[in-house]
């Protein structure tokens, strides 16, 4: 692939990569790799809590995302399409994992603002929700997840999980009471 | 299990109906809504953490270490062995005892890198209509592409359909009726290695 190619794949959206992609363009789905795999990676890692888990499910999302292409109804969502897609593999695997193998977690704290207090507090939040999430019961980890990272409407977790709006509607408020206590000190 | 948070909130509304709310980006607008106080405080509520889940799954995409080249590589190898040829299309050959044929495939990845060589213009999909597995039937072709800013769309089409059949004379005997094009895109105009350097 000449180096042209290969920046002017990486200037063009979402959607023109997918149709290459396709049509069986191979450079133009590694150029979604590189744009959507670090998020996917992040998204894989908040549900299984290994580096080397999420990497292998990441991967196996894209095998699938890859043989899948045809079915993308709006190619320029592309990204909430993969995230979908992360998200399925992701809960598949951890019910199939055995339950003691996760990494010491990330430290989150990094001071990045100008102001360390205003830093600090940020972090801190970042951290409390951070623990929140992780002890989410698994349905409405799923459920949240899809709802405030993927954006994905109630009707369509619904279908993406096979439940009923109804169902999804109330996973989402015992999630958010859930998560509302404990932030409740960084309102 | 017991709420023990209150989902309705003294105004009569609820978490889930100011969530959906949120979620259509508060549109239609709503003034029983934007007009309550305490609505707006529960809406800013669930707006923040909304924006602090999205926040952190970019701050842990941050903090992971960065996808490795072989990790990507391992990818590209085995999605590259599972290459979308598509239907066979007949070439035409003086001995008929020779049955020569290209591929789907083969065809869409000409069209790419013929359309790719014309600057400001990037390929995007190639479909190929009509009777295509038997020899010498009309063929049409319909091809999206993507624009770099500041180009002339019209000339530039002109330019991919013209190129195309050439190529398409000189690399098989199709019977091309006719190629349309579409420019679906625009796209910054990317920065080159030596313009860089």
């Amino acid at each position: 692939m000449s180096v042209d190619l290969n920046a002017d794949l990486n200037a063009v959206d979402d959607a023109v990569l997918v149709e290459r992609a396709t049509d069986g363009d191979t450079a133009a789905f590694e150029v979604i790799i590189r744009r959507h795999g670090p998020l996917m990676r992040s998204y894989a890692y908040r549900i299984l809590r290994s580096e080397a888990d999420a990497d292998d499910v990441v991967q196996d999302a894209f095998y699938t995302a890859w043989r899948q292409l045809s079915e993308i109804r709006d190619p320029a969502a592309v990204r909430s399409w993969l995230m979908r897609i992360v998200s399925r593999t992701a809960f598949t695997h951890l019910r199939r994992r055995p339950a003691t193998e996760t990494d010491t977690l990330l430290h989150l704290a990094v001071a990045t603002t100008p102001d360390p207090e205003t830093a600090a507090i940020r972090n801190a939040q970042l951290d409390a929700l951070s623990g929140a999430l992780d002890r989410l019961p698994e349905d409405q980890k799923q459920c949240w997840l899809l709802r405030e990272l993927v954006s994905l409407s109630y009707t369509e977790i619904a279908q993406e999980l096979h439940l009923t709006p109804g169902a999804v509607r109330g996973k989402l408020a015992r999630a958010r009471a859930s998560v509302a206590i404990e932030m409740e000190e960084w309102r | 299990m017991t709420e023990i948070t209150p989902t309705v909130l003294d105004c009569g509304k609820t978490l889930d109906e100011l969530s959906d709310y949120l979620a259509a980006d508060r549109t239609p607008f709503d003034a029983s809504i934007e007009t309550c106080p305490e609505c707006l405080n529960a809406l800013e509520a669930l707006e923040r953490l909304g924006q602090l889940s999205r926040d952190l799954l970019e701050h842990e995409a941050e903090q992971l270490p960065p996808v490795s080249e072989a990790w990507i590589q391992t990818i590209m190898t085995s999605i590259s062995q599972e290459m979308r040829a598509g239907r066979s299309l007949p070439l035409a050959h003086p001995d008929p005892q020779v049955q020569l044929s290209i591929t789907e495939g083969a065809i869409r990845s000409l069209v790419r890198a013929t359309g790719d060589s014309i600057d400001g213009i990037l390929i995007g999909r190639c479909i190929l209509d009509g009777d295509v597995e038997t020899p010498g039937a009309p063929i049409h072709l319909t091809v999206s592409a993507s624009i770099a800013w500041g180009n002339s769309g019209p000339e530039r089409a002109d330019l991919v359909r013209t190129r195309l059949y050439a190529a398409l004379r000189q690399h098989t005997d199709l019977n091309i009726a006719g190629i349309d094009i579409t420019i679906e895109n625009i796209h910054d105009i990317p920065l080159r290695a030596q313009e860089i350097s």
